[in-house]
């Protein structure tokens, strides 16, 4: 049973939910409320929280951002529907991806297990440390510490942005393909019309900033995918 | 006097009065001054230069030009100026009032007399003299050894002949378009001035503005027109208040749907996961059933927001990149239903938008065209900038059966059904095109359809966008 914290304040819907995962394989806890949330989501305790924006008190986001201070515990926030501002702001902000709700469950769980699945390989690679750092130009990519640093400086980066970005740096110089991308990052399959993927990549871009030589450093080719630009090299 | 009914009633009936007044008084001024005695200067000095004319025509010309010369005076003078022969005839064979005969002939008498008797005598003569200073009209004019007398005619000085006289009715005619002119203008002004107004508010809430208001642009005015202003803004207010809740339901309602239909998800998940065969097709269906109502929900929501939103976060991006992606997915979708979606043109543009909301509302567009285009039919998207008034200009086409041309504004209204039979099938327009329509407002551009021949439905965007920099 995997340990997973959902976090709504819908309580007849955290009851049928629950009753939905642990068939699934979670054991689920609940909170109805931001700081019970919060509270619960720093015991280290879960593997998974699955966060809803609209709660009282705290909202998903306010929590969201606490959290991130000190806990890197993967989140999956359910955003409202119809409101494509909120899915920025959360993934923004460090959710690891984003539902809209009301969401098929099965889809749900399909999230889910992708965002764990991905952890699973980025804690097996800390423990092994088998990857040595990535490093390009004035980029540096700490695998195992999973930091980044661009000039000496760290940047702050979501756990997929930095799956992404190291993914793109491994292939530096190559197209990596939308559909690869999506399954090694986000751990599913690409859709048509999900523009996370891109998300994730506009907001590298902002976090990057350009080039040395003053160009983007990561490039989209058109109906393929996108690629990191090596230097002169 | 702040009623218009008495405001109009004023204007006219004073404009009348002050009309009658001054050209009464100017007619009976004029009357009167002709008509005092013949000491008076005036008169007496155009009598003598009238006659003074008419000797010299008489000398140097002849009867009829003497009588052309009667004409025209007649024409031009109040006063009728008469040339009467010995038998009191009028040249111009005018009536001749029985005292101006008796005169004539009194004169006629008395001048044949003198003439006889005392021709050579010169006392005579400087009385003759005299007589011709003093009572000029005494002195016959003589043509063609006729002799005639110029005489004035003051006391047959009437209001009709006055009226026949261009000189004379120019007065009266001078004041009334001047009093008329005026008062008509200003009342014409005051009238029309705030249905001016009131009629461009009314063009302002049928373009959907519905802030325009009347009554603050109408200053301090208390009448029937004010009252209307402030009726018709009452009415404007009104109609808001209808709308923005109307609004305001549509976005509650559809939040308020969201819990229930969230739980109901899960119930049929738990249902499915207990037994999956049982009842495989039925839950299915009410699975495909919820999830079109979660999207129908969604859409509601997107709308209501883009309605109430009023400027947007936008980042530069690449147009054509956006578009390439938006025509894949819809490729995508498309192929599995046996329809292709055809990129004829899509050169690199640059644009100020977010990312987001634009895709959304193309994606709306594409996937409509879908919808409506027959299967092996193809969609085609085509974009291009017009460097000139940088200006992308994107139309998307479908191979479908078109709308009828007073449709053509309408799709972009939330829920347009274009005609029963068809849209039963494919669902109606929905949301899609309203929600495309918003967004691309939002982006500062515009929307609108257009049937193609020999079929199929055109959506043209017109979106500012720029060439790279590079």
């Amino acid at each position: 049973m995997i340990p997973i914290l959902l976090a709504d304040d819908d309580t007849e819907l955290t009851e049928l939910l629950t009753q939905y995962l642990s068939q699934e394989g979670f054991e689920v806890s609940t909170a109805h409320d931001g700081n019970s949330a919060l509270a619960q989501a720093r015991s280290g305790h879960f593997e998974l929280v699955v966060l809803d924006v609209m709660m009282p008190g705290l909202n998903g986001f306010d929590v969201l951002r606490q959290l991130r201070v000190e806990s890197q515990v993967p989140v999956l926030m359910l955003t409202a529907r119809g409101d494509d501002v909120d899915s920025v702001v959360g993934l923004e902000l460090g959710a690891d991806d984003y539902l809209p709700k009301p969401c098929n469950p099965r889809v749900l769980v399909a999230h889910m297990r992708a965002i764990l699945r991905r952890s699973e390989n980025t804690s097996d690679n800390n423990t092994r440390e088998a990857k040595p750092d990535l490093q390009l130009d004035d980029l540096q990519l700490q695998l195992g510490a999973r930091r980044v640093l661009l000039n000496n400086t760290p940047l702050n980066m979501t756990s997929t942005e930095f799956t992404v970005l190291s993914i793109l740096l491994e292939h530096a110089g190559e197209v990596v393909s939308k559909q690869e991308l999506s399954q090694q990052a986000l751990g599913r399959e690409l859709s048509p019309y999900d523009r996370s993927l891109d998300m994730h990549v506009s907001n590298l871009r902002k976090k990057l900033g350009l080039s040395a030589q003053g160009e983007e450093r990561i490039t989209t080719v058109r109906g393929v995918g996108y690629q990191f630009m090596k230097g002169q090299s | 006097m702040r009623s218009l009914y008495w405001k109009i009633f004023i204007s006219f009936w004073l404009s009348l009065l002050i009309f009658a007044g001054i050209s009464f008084w100017f007619t009976s001024n004029y009357l009167e001054s002709i008509r005092t005695e013949t000491e008076q200067t005036s008169p007496r000095h155009n009598y003598r230069m009238y006659r003074l004319q008419a000797e010299k025509i008489a000398l140097s010309q002849g009867i009829n030009e003497l009588r052309d010369w009667l004409k025209e005076l007649d024409k031009r003078e109040a006063v009728p100026y008469l040339l009467l022969d010995e038998t009191g005839e009028d040249l111009l064979n005018r009536p001749v009032p029985l005292r101006l005969q008796q005169r004539v002939s009194r004169y006629a008498q008395r001048r044949g007399n003198d003439n006889e008797q005392n021709n050579a005598d010169e006392q005579q003569t400087r009385h003759e003299h005299r007589d011709h200073d003093r009572r000029p009209h005494t002195i016959p004019i003589i043509v063609d050894n006729q002799r005639y007398w110029l005489l004035a005619d003051y006391q047959s000085i009437s209001l009709g002949r006055l009226l026949h006289r261009p000189r004379v009715i120019m007065i009266p005619i001078l004041v009334a378009m001047l009093v008329s002119g005026i008062v008509c203008y200003l009342l014409a002004r005051y009238l029309t001035w705030p249905i001016t107004r009131l009629r461009r508010a009314a063009q302002q809430i049928s373009n959907g503005n519905l802030n325009a208001r009347v009554t603050p642009l109408l200053g301090k005015r208390r009448d029937e027109l004010a009252e209307l202003a402030s009726d018709f803004d009452h009415m404007a207010e009104r109609l808001q208040e209808l709308l923005n809740s109307h609004k305001q339901l549509l976005s509650d309602a559809s939040h308020e749907l969201r819990s229930p239909l969230a739980r109901l998800q899960v119930a049929l998940g738990i249902a499915q996961q207990r037994n999956p065969e049982a009842n495989k097709n039925e839950l299915q269906r009410i699975e495909l059933e919820t999830e079109r109502l979660n999207d129908l929900i969604g859409q509601l929501l997107s709308l209501s927001r883009l309605d109430n939103q009023q400027q947007l976060d936008t980042e530069p991006l690449d147009f054509d990149a956006l578009v390439e992606t938006i025509a894949e997915d819809a490729r995508y979708e498309a192929q599995a239903q046996q329809r292709n979606v055809i990129l004829v043109n899509n050169p690199p543009v640059k644009i100020d938008a977010n990312a987001a909301l634009l895709s959304s509302a193309l994606e709306n567009v594409v996937r409509n065209a879908i919808r409506y285009t027959p299967q092996g039919g193809a969609i085609e998207i085509n974009s291009q900038l017009d460097t000139g008034t940088q200006q992308i200009n994107l139309s998307i086409c479908d191979q479908g059966p078109g709308i009828p041309e007073a449709m053509l504004e309408k799709i972009f209204d939330p829920f347009v059904r274009v005609g029963e039979a068809r849209d039963r099938k494919s669902g109606g327009y929905g949301l899609g095109l309203a929600i495309a329509q918003r967004a691309v407002e939002l982006h500062g551009g515009h929307i609108s359809a257009n049937n193609r021949t020999p079929q199929g439905l055109c959506i043209e965007i017109a979106i500012p966008g720029y060439l790279e920099s590079k």
